[in-house]
């Protein structure tokens, strides 16, 4: 990977050149949080969040958007992608860019390309931050504490400089014309070294480390333990809102007030809702917490990793906040942690 | 009963649309006159014979759509309902009053005390025969219903149309956090706040929320609302489990989930 070092300094520079022709969303305060939102200058962005309430998902995959229009006027489809605006993602931890990667391999690394991701995506840079996890980060678990591709500048944080990964001519040609960038020195790669110390010394160890996770949901999956969390859901669904991987959608046809005009609309549907595996006729298959806790669950922690080899869980802790009845994956390790120490009897 | 037999009966004729008034406070029929910008326009899709809110006649005998408001409080109401029921092809419950009982539910612990108190002796015969106030659903079966206190006028709208051209949208039953993560809003329990979110049925896009209330619950318990696990949460955040069971009589006092999971 092409890298260079750049002064903190800089930074407002290397924003506002984006700013010149792209939309550039970054990290900022809201209430005692932060969000990624669209920002209006450089001193808007907090590099130093935590992490932030929703991930940038919401702005290649929205929460609703139109798939096409109709007219029974005209008898009139028209096939609709909506006019891509041209983005900068920025400030990005490298739990949400394996994220992205995820949702690459689901939406547009099959069989079947999903245009309108593939629009947004393609009309995307993504800029990275290092960062350090808090209580509720466990990506280094998943291998989702380093994001090897999936962005296009990746800042590495090295005191008063910046280490920049740089992987897309287009970005690395904006900055290098904003920024005076310099080569590394030593004092540079040991500061490099010493970040990624600091880093991987910082995560919670509570969060148990458990090896051969997807083979112990198999081996597990008809544990009472799925009753017990299962019972605990408020079936809201904020995982799945929060969640930077959930990808599962419902798709229905909205008419205006006149009833002869309309869209086909995509909207996040997700299977922690009670409904989602109701099919006609009325038959639930998932008509309980258990079932529908467990599946999500699996999906995360295994059905993906079997098919795609990672998991789909990139462990940025955003559910264990969200979820108000501490459901999360992490309760899924500690379950299987317990499982380990009862066997040690 | 049900869209099917009403999208046939629209091949003849523009649908008959009444819309009847119970114990409300009339606001859900009147919201949806706040949908003036399109009034003409729906207007144009139904043919609209009976409207309690703006007439003083009788309902005619025949039509195919019933919208009904309010909840059912007297045996003459109940009565209403079951011969709503019998005409029409398509039966709709608007406003929490409707689907939930709402507001005249909260009357019911002490219900003939209260009579008493508010009318003496001198109960007049228009007040009818006064019974447990109870939801249109808890009367007859409804086909579709449009919830919160108020209604949102756009909600009438795309529900009327499920109800007059059908729909491929599925109703979903989840609670309502989920739009305030999607609002990207602060959760109020983050400061120990109460809010009703937890089990109350999304829909509305978390709107009160959105202007910096907590959700007071007029749209109901969700079917799928988890008490138990909502009351562990409010100890988990600081928030009071009575405050809670309390806040959810306003919207839900004749649920009979509510009365059955009661918290000691």
């Amino acid at each position: 990977m092409l890298y260079r070092v750049m002064d903190k300094r800089e930074l407002p520079a290397l924003v506002r050149a984006f700013m010149e022709s792209y939309e550039v969303v970054a990290p900022v305060k809201r209430g005692s949080g932060y969000i990624f939102d669209v920002i209006g200058s450089p001193e808007e962005i907090e590099l130093d969040y935590t992490q932030t309430a929703s991930s940038p998902k919401k702005y290649l995959m929205p929460p609703t958007e139109t798939l096409m229009k109709f007219d029974a006027n005209m008898n009139l489809v028209e096939d609709f992608i909506e006019q891509v605006t041209p983005r900068v993602i920025f400030g990005v931890h490298t739990c949400d860019i394996n994220a992205l990667n995820r949702l690459d391999v689901a939406l547009i690394g099959g069989k079947y390309v999903d245009p309108y991701y593939q629009a947004r995506r393609d009309a995307t840079i993504v800029v990275g931050i290092s960062c350090v996890p808090n209580e509720n980060c466990f990506c280094h678990l998943w291998g989702a504490d380093e994001a090897q591709f999936g962005y296009d500048l990746f800042l590495h944080d090295i005191g008063d400089k910046y280490l920049v990964s740089m992987s897309n001519v287009e970005a690395t040609n904006i900055l290098e014309a904003a920024c005076e960038l310099s080569e590394a020195t030593d004092e540079d790669r040991i500061a490099f070294r010493q970040a990624t110390r600091v880093r991987q010394s910082a995560f919670n160890k509570d969060i148990p480390d458990v090896q051969d996770v997807a083979m112990l949901m198999d081996v597990f999956h008809s544990d009472p333990f799925w009753e017990e969390l299962g019972k605990k859901c408020l079936s809201c669904s904020a995982c799945a809102s929060v969640c930077p991987t959930c990808f599962c959608f419902d798709i229905r046809d909205v008419l205006t007030p006149d009833g002869k005009t309309g869209e086909r609309q995509r909207t996040w549907d997700a299977c922690t809702n009670p409904g989602f595996a109701m099919v006609t006729g009325g038959h639930n298959f998932r008509p309980t917490g258990r079932e529908r806790v467990r599946h999500r669950m699996y999906h995360k922690l295994n059905g993906f990793f079997v098919n795609h080899d990672r998991m789909l869980c990139v462990g940025c802790g955003r559910c264990v906040t969200a979820c108000k009845t501490g459901i999360n994956p992490i309760e899924v390790l500690r379950f299987f942690k317990r499982k380990g120490a009862d066997h040690a009897k | 009963m049900g869209a099917f037999s009403l999208i046939t009966d629209t091949e003849r004729r523009v649908p008959r649309v009444v819309v009847v008034g119970l114990a409300s406070c009339f606001g859900c029929q009147l919201q949806i006159t706040n949908a003036e910008q399109y009034l003409m326009q729906i207007l144009g899709q139904i043919d609209l014979q009976y409207w309690q809110l703006v007439t003083s006649e009788d309902m005619p005998d025949q039509y195919d759509v019933a919208i009904i408001e309010g909840a059912v409080t007297t045996r003459e109401s109940e009565e209403t309902c079951k011969a709503v029921r019998a005409k029409a092809a398509h039966v709709m419950a608007i406003g929490a009053c409707a689907t939930t009982a709402g507001v005249t539910g909260m009357a019911m612990p002490g219900l003939d005390g209260r009579i008493a108190e508010v009318y003496g002796d001198g109960l007049p015969d228009a007040s009818g025969e006064f019974i447990a106030p109870r939801p249109v659903s808890a009367v007859i079966p409804v086909d579709s219903e449009v919830r919160c206190c108020p209604i949102d006028p756009l909600d009438f709208v795309a529900m009327l149309q499920r109800a007059l051209f059908g729909s491929n949208r599925s109703l979903d039953t989840r609670t309502l956090c989920s739009d305030c993560k999607r609002n990207e809003t602060e959760c109020f329990y983050n400061s120990g706040t109460l809010c009703l979110g937890l089990v109350t049925r999304a829909g509305c896009g978390a709107r009160c929320v959105n202007l910096g209330r907590p959700c007071n619950g007029c749209a109901g318990l969700s079917p799928d609302a988890n008490l138990d696990a909502a009351r562990a949460a409010c100890d988990t955040y600081g928030v009071s489990r009575a405050d809670f069971d309390k806040a959810l009589e306003m919207f839900n006092q004749v649920n009979p989930v509510l009365a059955e999971s009661g918290d000691e």
